[in-house]
């Protein structure tokens, strides 16, 4: 019985299938064989525009302009289509026959002769259409950044998809000859920026012309991102750098935004997008001088003396010292009667000084003599819980994690104990210690904001503010009271090694660093932030190799700050 | 011992061998129409997994699908475990993995753990007949179906996870099943597919969407669906002609020597090609049917009806979806695409058959 049931159902499918067949083959014969007979059908993909990336005022960084390329359907093109188009190219037959014969998505794709061609191009080719059969141009978003060089080590750069890459991707948003985000917000919101790709089903006639749409299916545009980057103040303040080796950085402390993270030499993104120019981004790669690399964030250094905020706090916070303990400074330290002298930076010496007098003169003699008294793992515990050494979650690639030794670290690493020797080193910022740009960026800032843990914030979330979270360390007020008090004397006392630094429209507080990078000069460290009563802003200058840091760097700084109050300046009130 | 291999051999049902065989022909030779302009030698290949074939057809008839039945449970064991194991590889190499690698051979175990749950749920159903109680059989049984289904869909194969479903179904209703738990599974059925469609990967997701809407993907699938419904319906009463098809010739589809092989038939043959097909489909059908009409061991009666339910289902859905009746899955046409271990399966399932046949009581 139920045997029967099946058999039924079996049949009576395979009946169903069969008059299924007859409608589409007998009844329905004519419509398919005239839609097969030259492949009426053909598939046109539409691409989708990529999102825009826009900084704090709606200024454009990255957004697309119209492009035409030329394209060619190989199955419609003529044998007397070659030698037209190597002319009007300028290329050997043979060029266009293996461009013509390139790999396709699928058959009867046109295949890409010549992208973002010249308007001349453009209207030539319009004039000869007639004698180009399966010739055409296709008119499409190509990728271009207004603003050039600046901020672009933030944006990163665009690539062509590899073969890999478009295998493994989905249709609906890599096409063959798709972009992808190599490095920087273009790859770290590839995914958001990316579109959907459209496409539309037309037919043709047998020379291939479009005779009407069958089907359309409109491509998505990729997501806007949005940045607190200021990119005119982010201009200038390249301006004042350019073209040194350098990196300055300037981060809002009221709302943790980033406002400038500028990194020079840059280099244009344009050229990456541009189908000549091959040279040019070679040429990148080539320069000693390295432009695709962003100082700030992205390469580590020591810090030289503005470590020494770190060391004092830490002391501070240990007990070990109090702001009145008083060391004396000859010039020279030796860890024992017959050994080394590790030199203080003036060879006559400060004489005795207390806390704050070493911050404000940068006396290495005092902080051998409190690094000696802390030791090594605290010196390395303080600093990474200022965030050096440490992870950001700040939406940016290629972050140097930088390097804090201690004494676990120098044993599993070099198979050896740490020295006394090394410890002074640390105390005054060389040695093996590393940090980025970035990093002591945000150091002026907790230490700023009193001890508040900072994630610099560079996007924006759709239209409002950033509202960052307030994660309080417990490291003692009263302490970090003291380090900021070394810093406004560093510019403000006539014997502070940051004087240069000082700006008529209010109290400055920072910390120089000249840090040792034999056998090239030193790098040019400033850090600190304005005004010293209630903060705004913390700032970072770093010059690699490039001299002092109570010269150098303190004159940018002072460059900077001007900049800065030409922006903002109006929201800062007066010195009193 | 001539006349001895001489009566073996009479016992074998003929129609149903010719029949197979004939289709495994008319496979080859489309195979070869699809396939000749890349000099790929698919065709060549499939004779020899034709020749494989029969020699697992024979091995098959003459161990008996008594043996088959007696190590169901083991050989069930064995294609789970080659199933995890595929899946533990996919996870290495990052990628969908169908296959494991044995020397030279490649083999996709989900094609066996089709006949391995057929054999065991034949076997666990047979010995449990419904008036013992049919609750915690049907447990059984779905967990017997359920485990292959959701590794085979993990792979991600959608395709050919789908056809675990008939086989229970069909299996169970044979059994006895009764109507009322037929109607309770259908609509449980319905409740839990908000959450299987929850576990499918994206683009399964897009392919039943796809496939009710095929404007969605005009880069994709839905442009397949198109390119093979041109190919049927140009082919007309009479089609284009042994190796003059176009569609299919000129790459418009997709794997046109394996998934979508039927539309190279009905494109070069016609309508009256794809009909004689379906007939001889049909007769192979019927001939299935009085295999399982004429035996009277429970056990062999259900392995008959879930062998029949696995490759029904096969040749619906792929004919199905190469006219746009059907979505586009994964699924291989029996004994007519190319490839070895469906082909092998394919022969072990008419062994067991042939050897249900054989095994029938003649009173």
């Amino acid at each position: 019985m139920r045997l029967n049931i099946l058999k039924g159902a079996v049949f009576g499918a395979l009946f169903l299938l069969a008059a299924g067949l007859f409608d589409t083959q007998v009844l329905k014969a004519g419509y398919y064989r005239s839609l097969s007979e030259n492949n009426r059908i053909r598939l046109v993909p539409l691409e989708a525009p990529r999102g825009r990336v826009l900084d704090r005022a709606g200024r454009l960084l990255a957004t697309n302009r119209p492009a035409y390329h030329l394209v060619a359907t190989p199955e419609d093109v003529t044998p007397t289509v070659y030698p037209k188009l190597a002319t009007l190219l300028g290329i050997s037959e043979k060029e266009v026959r293996k461009r013509m014969s390139s790999e396709r998505e699928y058959p009867f794709a046109p295949v890409l002769l010549q992208p973002d061609i010249s308007q001349k191009l453009l209207f030539q080719i319009e004039e000869l259409r007639p004698e180009l059969p399966g010739v055409s141009i296709q008119t499409d978003g190509i990728r271009s950044y207004p603003y050039g060089e600046v901020a672009s080590h933030l944006i990163g750069y665009l690539g062509k998809v590899s073969p890999e890459e478009y295998r493994a991707g989905d249709r609906a948003r890599f096409g063959l000859n798709s972009l992808i985000g190599r490095t920087g917000l273009e790859k770290l919101f590839d995914g958001q920026l990316r579109g959907w790709r459209g496409g539309r089903q037309v037919e043709v006639n047998a020379r291939g012309e479009m005779l009407r749409v069958i089907t359309e299916t409109p491509p998505v545009a990729g997501e806007d991102v949005v940045l607190t980057i200021d990119l005119e103040f982010q201009k200038k303040l390249a301006e004042i750098i350019e073209p040194k080796k350098a990196t300055v950085a300037f981060l809002d402390l009221k709302s943790h935004e980033l406002l400038a993270l500028v990194s020079s030499p840059a280099f244009d993104p344009n050229v990456f997008v541009s189908p000549g120019g091959g040279e040019e981004r070679l040429g990148f790669l080539r320069d000693h001088r390295s432009p695709l690399l962003d100082r700030g964030v992205s390469a580590s250094y020591p810090p030289g003396s503005v470590f020494k905020l770190v060391t004092a706090l830490a002391a501070l916070e240990a007990g070990k010292i109090t702001p009145h303990t008083t060391f004396h400074c000859p010039g020279y330290f030796r860890l024992n009667g017959r050994g080394r002298a590790f030199r203080c930076w003036r060879p006559e010496g400060h004489g005795s000084l207390d806390l704050y007098r070493a911050i404000e003169r940068s006396c290495n003699v005092y902080f051998y003599n409190v690094g000696r008294l802390v030791g090594p793992d605290t010196l390395a515990e303080m600093s990474r819980r200022l965030g050096l050494g440490q992870s950001f979650e700040t939406e940016l690639t290629n972050l140097a994690p930088g390097l804090v030794p201690d004494s676990v670290w120098k044993k599993s690493r070099m198979k050896e104990k740490w020295w006394p020797g090394e410890t002074l080193s640390f105390a005054v910022g060389q040695g093996f210690l590393l940090v980025s740009p970035l990093q002591v960026l945000r150091l002026s800032a907790i230490l700023a904001k009193d001890g508040e843990w900072i994630e610099p914030i560079l996007i924006r979330e759709a239209g409002s503010a950033s509202k960052p979270l307030e994660k309080k360390m417990a490291i003692q007020s009263k302490n970090l009271q003291v380090i900021r008090q070394g810093m406004l004397k560093v510019v403000h006392s006539d014997y502070g090694t940051g004087q240069l630094a000082r700006v008529d429209f209010g109290q400055l507080a920072g910390k120089t660093g000249t840090a040792q990078a034999p056998p090239h000069d030193p790098h040019a460290w400033m850090t600190g932030f304005f005004p010293f009563k209630d903060p705004q802003i913390a700032f970072v200058v770093m010059l690699e190799h490039g001299g002092s840091g109570g010269i150098a760097a303190a004159r940018v700084v002072k460059e900077a700050l001007q900049v800065w109050k030409e922006f903002y300046g109006d929201k800062v009130s007066p010195v009193a | 011992m001539v006349t001895k291999s001489a009566q073996w051999l009479r016992s074998i049902p003929l129609p149903l061998l010719r029949n197979a065989l004939l289709i495994a022909v008319l496979g080859v030779c489309f195979i070869y129409s699809a396939s000749f302009r890349t000099f790929d030698g698919f065709a060549g290949r499939q004779i020899a997994w034709i020749a494989v074939g029969l020699v697992f057809f024979f091995v098959t008839v003459q161990l008996g699908y008594r043996f088959f039945l007696g190590i169901s449970y083991v050989f069930y064991l064995f294609a789970i475990a080659c199933l995890v194991w595929v899946d533990v590889a996919g996870e290495v190499h990052l990628g969908a993995q169908r296959w494991i690698e044995l020397g030279p051979f490649s083999f996709q175990p989900s094609e066996f753990a089709k006949l391995a749950a057929v054999l065991s749920l034949a076997n666990f159903l047979g010995s449990h007949p419904p008036w013992e109680g049919e609750g915690r059989a049907i447990l059984t049984a779905g967990f017997l179906v359920g485990l292959p289904f959701l590794l085979v869909m993990k792979q991600p194969d959608l395709g050919t996870a789908t056809l675990f479903l008939p086989l229970g179904i069909v299996v169970l209703f044979l059994w006895g099943l009764r109507y009322r738990y037929l109607i309770v599974a259908l609509l449980s059925g319905l409740l839990v597919s908000p959450f299987v469609w929850s576990v499918l990967k994206a683009y399964q997701k897009k392919r039943i969407l796809v496939f009710m809407n095929p404007n969605l993907d005009p880069l994709g699938a839905g442009y397949t669906a198109v390119q093979s419904k041109i190919a049927v319906g140009s082919g007309g009463l009479f089609g284009k002609g042994w190796l003059h098809g176009t569609q299919s010739q000129l790459d418009f589809i997709p794997e046109h020597h394996t998934d979508f092989i039927f539309s190279v038939i009905a494109e070069e043959m016609g309508f009256v090609g794809s009909l004689a097909l379906l007939f001889l489909f049909g007769s192979l059908f019927y001939q299935i049917f009085l295999v399982i009409d004429r035996t009277t061991d429970a056990k062999a009666r259900l392995l008959g009806a879930g062998l029949l339910a696995i490759m029904f289902f096969q040749v619906l859905v792929n004919v199905g979806m190469t006219f746009g009746v059907l979505p586009i899955t994964g699924i291989t046409l029996p004994l007519i695409s190319y490839g070895g271990s469906s082909l092998v399966s394919n022969a072990i399932a008419l062994g067991l058959l042939v050897s249900v046949h054989k095994g029938r009581s003649i009173f």
